[in-house]
């Protein structure tokens, strides 16, 4: 009996350790796995990136370009992100949206810009948005709602048009799950601390748009499709609440006035 | 692992050949329903309970085909639901996981030949004893005389 049950063990054993072993070989490397999904991801991003840049229209206006541009590298690389990794789009709609689309496409509507009564606002909502793409949100949520083979049929161009603009429309007016959402928030957070941007003035935002008061209320879609903003604005005001950090302004109150005034145009 | 020893009787040729298909029976399973690791299992019970009132070399080495689809079932069953997950949920592959489906392959394969050499080694009427599931039939199945 004693050893029935010692042979047993050692079976046991002998498995746990076969697994150990090779756990310690790079399989990841070895099949190449993570070069295959980020050509996956790069294809995707080019695809539904075109659906959008044709059927909307993009901000093309220097000054622009150049504000939005300097909150994104001034968070980017107080938080050591890739730079080059995150690619700004401004549209011209008045849609209070913004969202990530694979490959570090990130989208933003002009009236998004509007509404934000700071730029402390407006870098919450960007800050938002890179943490769901550095998390690896974007693709965590495709290949949940629509499955991996109907994204690798995509890639190689078996998926249809109209299949393609469906998804294109569940990135950007459908939330990540809640627990994908409060990661992002929290990343935010720590995201605009670094950058020395204070994060009261997020969590304010969302109050705002879920106070109904808003005069832009009937376009608001960030907030509809981001679930229960109040409660996120309690739990980022209590995340931030014990952060002495010296806040100062990416850009000057002069060129953020300018920037809103161009949007209007 | 596989030890070769002498039976307390010399097994008939018809005993020979139904010992033998009772390890026949886990492989063609095992072919039918190689996602899904439950069906093994049930192909070799349902023989062994067809045979509980077989002879004694039957009945043990139906015994024998049972127990070794045992341990497999708990290694397969944990990767394959591992599998559903990673393709149903945000789970992701990780080298953890690629590490255990090599170690799942690796026992899966020393198990099917072991049974097919064993299904061969009964059917000329042999006695095949393996290493821990050998003992442990002997500790369950008993000669009625």
């Amino acid at each position: 009996m004693k050893k029935i049950f010692t042979q047993g063990i050692i079976i046991i054993v002998l498995f746990f350790s076969t697994w150990f072993v090779l756990r310690q070989v790079n399989w990841m490397t070895f099949f190449k796995i993570h070069k295959v999904a980020n050509k996956t991801e790069e294809k995707l991003g080019e695809l539904f990136w075109d659906i959008f840049e044709k059927s909307e229209k993009e901000n093309i206006n220097p000054f622009v370009a150049s504000s939005i541009d300097s909150i994104v590298t001034k968070i980017c690389s107080e938080n050591d992100i890739n730079k080059q990794t995150i690619k700004v789009h401004l549209f011209d709609k008045d849609e209070i949206n913004a969202f990530a689309l694979p490959n570090g496409h990130l989208l933003i509507y002009s009236g998004l810009v509007l509404a934000s009564d700071n730029q402390e606002e407006l870098s919450g909502v960007i800050c938002h948005e890179i943490a769901h793409i550095q998390l690896n949100h974007v693709m965590k949520k495709l290949i949940k709602e629509v499955g991996l083979s109907v994204l690798i049929s995509m890639t190689t161009g078996q998926g249809g048009t109209e299949i393609i603009k469906e998804t294109a429309k569940l990135l950007s007016s459908s939330a990540f799950d809640r627990s994908l959402e409060k990661e992002a928030d929290i990343k935010a957070i720590e995201y605009l601390i670094n950058a020395k941007i204070n994060p009261e003035p997020f969590a304010n935002f969302l109050y705002k748009l879920s106070q109904n008061e808003h005069e832009a209320m009937k376009y608001l879609s960030w907030t509809n499709t981001h679930p229960a903003s109040k409660e996120r604005a309690e739990y980022i005001i209590e995340y931030s609440k014990n952060k002495k950090t010296k806040y100062e302004p990416i850009l000057s109150m002069d060129t953020w006035g300018k920037l809103k005034e161009k949007l209007k145009e | 692992m596989i030890n070769v020893t002498k039976f307390i009787y010399e097994p008939g040729e018809h005993e020979a050949e139904k010992a033998s298909n009772s390890y026949l029976m886990s492989l063609i399973a095992l072919i039918a329903g190689l996602p899904l690791p439950i069906i093994n299992l049930l192909a070799t019970l349902i023989f062994y309970l067809g045979n509980r009132k077989g002879t004694y070399f039957v009945r043990w080495h139906c015994t024998q085909a049972l127990l070794s689809q045992l341990s497999v079932l708990f290694i397969n069953s944990y990767g394959f639901w591992w599998t559903v997950s990673i393709i149903f949920t945000s789970q992701s592959v990780t080298n953890n996981y690629i590490a255990y489906i090599i170690a799942a392959i690796i026992f899966n394969l020393t198990e099917f030949i072991a049974t097919i050499y064993t299904a061969i080694q009964t059917r000329k009427g042999i006695h095949v004893e393996w290493w821990f599931y050998g003992s442990l039939s002997n500790l369950i199945c008993k000669s009625e005389s």
